[in-house]
């Protein structure tokens, strides 16, 4: 390959092409360009060195470190891509420019900065992911997703602030950006990046950007989202705190408290949201267990396979919403229903989805998830294992069975709709065969999830590791299956609590309602306030100004009739003053 | 389509026709709006008694694993992880809770849908020709007054 392509981050090819496509008018030409630029930039970075800086820069004294592969981010860039080259394909039947365009630079950004080498680099990049993925959101074209866009941009620049903040907080410490990982959170410094991730992650309580704006994004732009931001936080996290211990609670809890608010959330693309929210948990869990030996490798490798098989699963499922919200306009689980009967072929790659992320055997979640359990079994954690167990049944829940059953069976909403556009399917079918591709054991070496396995950063850690045990399957078999006899023993019994519409308070009540509320009553204060204060103002400074004309204005005090005589004394006092002065300092 | 192809074509060209013709009536919905693949794939979930079919079913199937881990020997990490059926009781417990707590969760949680202003419908593209809803007259939208 010549010089100049082996040092272009593929993540740059995508940023331009993406300009490119939001000036080009030409419909087909632009999807030719959304759709080659994720496979030239596969086959730039499968033929890249690893392990070798590809490309760097010194600017105003700072290293940067624009393109670097290694093992973890490679696993990162291709599910990327893979995910980029999907949403392409997936937009096909649409035409809008500005969408295509940011979709590809938002997919870009990602995955420069997950090739990045430095905190400086990173931070260029995150960035940018959060200025173009908001056109997502924007897209939608109605005024709750305008709204809802604002708040997500606030909150993402936020988190680009407090990572550019705790960099040079870094940078002026050790006099270097490169990314290593942190040792303790104490210096505030790897505090700050820490939030400046959390954020990103969406950690409890700094989640509700997700919810709030990925439901109300497009149909498309949905899709785009759920793929980037929140993973290329969990990449840099294994990168930053990998063997952070908060990081195992933090993610403990992420994967539990979702569960809860996806049972009663009607809105089907916000209860993916919040099922995305209880993944990256996983994902988070599994990097906080990262400490050394067996257990780090087992851990690490745990969080890679499973952001790799999440971004196509989760893709997957809100393709599938996203082909329902295409063809009936609502994605409400009480409006929907029975829609198999009009659309067979998004049901069965809605339930290759939804089999996938409740990590039945035989799908891609099931050989992610074994790692990541063994991992938190292995260093002997009791409370997070049973944990991270009770919210595997709370997958099977809400993406397993909640997402199919009430959009596709259940009670039929009479909705007769035409099966989803053949590109959506092409899309969906490609990221159901994926699914599968990496679920199953592997019949010839190398393929199945030895493929994936293969990939991981801990190599041959990995390729050591059986997730088709009997032990394993027949306790993951036990799980599913009894959590499904229970779906249908409170069905059965009527106790399962119906879908009804409504809107389901979060965390953002807080800055939506209070927050509002208060800023709404300083602007009432401040209006009132403020007139009163600029009163007492013109009124002490007119008063002053009375004052000083009585006193020195051709009218004024200082003018009468003395003068002459006042002014010759006060020069006199001033000069005796002055020589006073002059007389002890020379002295 | 209809059947007009001459006798005295070879039979290579019937086949094919009539492979043509079964596929094109595999992706032609009928007359009710039910595509032809959805008898195929899940026409079983219409079947008669289907509810306690799955019921049974599943508890069987239940019941099948949890007796078959009597006779295998697991090395779970954790020693409560080992005794019969573990897996499949916190399985059953866990969903059972989930499912449960939705009841006060919900009482507690939900409000009126426009609780923070009108959601403002679908966004712009979704298909234009979908089936339309009766139209909201008068729609409030968030941050209005």
């Amino acid at each position: 390959m010549p010089d100049f392509l082996t040092a272009l981050n593929p993540g740059w090819l995508l940023i331009l092409a993406g300009i490119v496509a939001i000036f080009l008018p030409m419909r087909r030409l632009r999807q030719g360009i959304t759709i080659a630029a994720p496979l030239i930039g596969i086959a730039m970075l499968a033929l890249a060195d690893q392990n070798v800086n590809h490309l760097t820069a010194s600017v105003m004294g700072l290293d940067m470190i624009l393109y670097r592969v290694d093992g973890l981010s490679f696993v990162f860039g291709i599910a990327f891509l893979l995910a980029a080259l999907l949403n392409a394909i997936y937009a096909w039947h649409t035409d809008n420019r500005l969408q295509d365009g940011m979709a590809l630079a938002y997919a870009g950004a990602a995955i420069a900065a997950a090739f990045s080498g430095d905190l400086m680099t990173l931070f260029i990049f995150w960035e940018i992911t959060a200025v173009t993925s908001v056109f997502m959101v924007l897209a939608a074209g109605t005024r709750a997703s305008y709204f809802a866009s604002m708040r997500y941009l606030g909150i993402q620049v936020l988190s680009g602030v407090l990572l550019l903040a705790g960099a040079a907080y870094v940078y002026n410490n050790t006099g270097s950006l490169s990314m290593k990982a942190f040792v303790s959170l104490s210096e505030p410094g790897a505090l700050l990046i820490f939030i400046a991730l959390g954020i990103k992650a969406a950690f409890p309580f700094m989640h509700n950007w997700l919810q709030d704006s990925y439901p109300k994004a497009s149909v498309v732009g949905a899709v785009v989202l759920s793929a980037f931001t929140t993973k290329l936080a969990v990449y840099a996290f294994i990168r930053l705190f990998p063997g952070q211990d908060a990081l195992i609670w933090i993610g403990a809890v992420m994967t539990v408290f979702p569960v809860f608010f996806a049972v009663i959330e009607n809105d089907l693309r916000k209860v993916l949201a919040y099922s995305l929210n209880n993944q990256v948990g996983f994902m988070i869990c599994a990097i906080g267990l990262g400490t050394a030996g067996v257990g780090n490798a087992l851990a690490l490798n745990g969080a890679t396979a499973h952001a790799f098989v999440h971004i196509i699963y989760k893709g997957l499922l809100f393709m599938s919403m996203g082909a329902v919200l295409y063809r009936t306009g609502t994605t409400k689980a009480s409006e929907l229903g029975g829609l198999y009967r009009s659309m067979p072929w998004t049901a069965l790659f809605c339930i290759i989805g939804a089999m996938s992320i409740s990590a039945f055997p035989l799908f891609s979640g099931f050989v992610a998830k074994s790692l990541t359990m063994s991992a938190v079994s292995h260093e002997g954690l009791t409370i997070v294992w049973l944990m991270l167990l009770f919210a595997s049944a709370g997958v099977m829940e809400h993406s397993g069975i909640k997402i199919p059953y009430f959009s596709f069976f259940g009670h039929d909403s009479g909705l007769r709709v035409k099966e989803a556009p053949f590109n959506m399917l092409l899309a969906m079918g490609m990221g159901a065969f994926i699914c599968i591709a990496v679920g199953i054991p592997a019949l010839i070496p190398g393929l199945g999830y030895e493929w994936l396995y293969n990939l991981l950063p801990y190599r041959e850690e990995a390729m050591n590791y059986q997730p088709f045990t009997f032990d394993h399957i027949l306790t993951q078999l036990q799980l599913l299956v009894l959590a499904t006899f229970a779906f249908v023993l409170l069905k059965r019994f009527g106790v399962y609590p119906p879908e009804k519409p409504g809107t389901i308070l979060d965390t953002d009540w807080l800055y939506r309602k209070i927050g509002f509320g208060m800023a709404q009553w300083a602007g009432t204060v401040w209006g009132k306030v403020g007139p009163a204060m600029t009163a007492v103002f013109f009124g002490l400074t007119g008063q002053a100004y009375d004052r000083i004309e009585a006193a020195f204005s051709p009218r004024g005090e200082l003018a009468r009739g003395g003068l002459t005589g006042a002014m010759a004394v006060w020069t006199a006092a001033l000069l005796g003053l002055v020589l006073l002065l002059a007389f002890i300092t020379v002295g | 389509m209809s059947n007009d192809t001459p006798e005295t074509r070879d039979t290579t060209g019937r086949f094919l026709k009539r492979a043509a013709e079964k596929a094109h009536d595999l992706h032609t919905v009928s007359d009710e709006g039910v595509h032809p693949m959805a008898k195929i794939l899940f026409g079983w979930t219409e079947a008669k008694h289907i509810g306690a079919i799955m019921f049974w079913g599943l508890g069987l199937l239940g019941a099948f694993l949890i007796v078959l881990d009597l006779f295998v020997n697991r090395h779970d990490y954790f020693t409560f992880a080992n005794s019969t059926g573990f897996y499949g009781l916190y399985g059953f417990a866990a969903f059972t809770f989930v499912v449960l707590m939705g009841w006060p969760l919900g009482n507690l949680l939900r409000r009126g849908e426009n609780y923070y202003g009108d959601a403002g419908g679908p966004p712009a593209d979704v298909d234009p020709d979908r089936p339309q809803g009766p139209a909201d007259v008068h729609p409030t939208y968030e941050g209005d007054e």
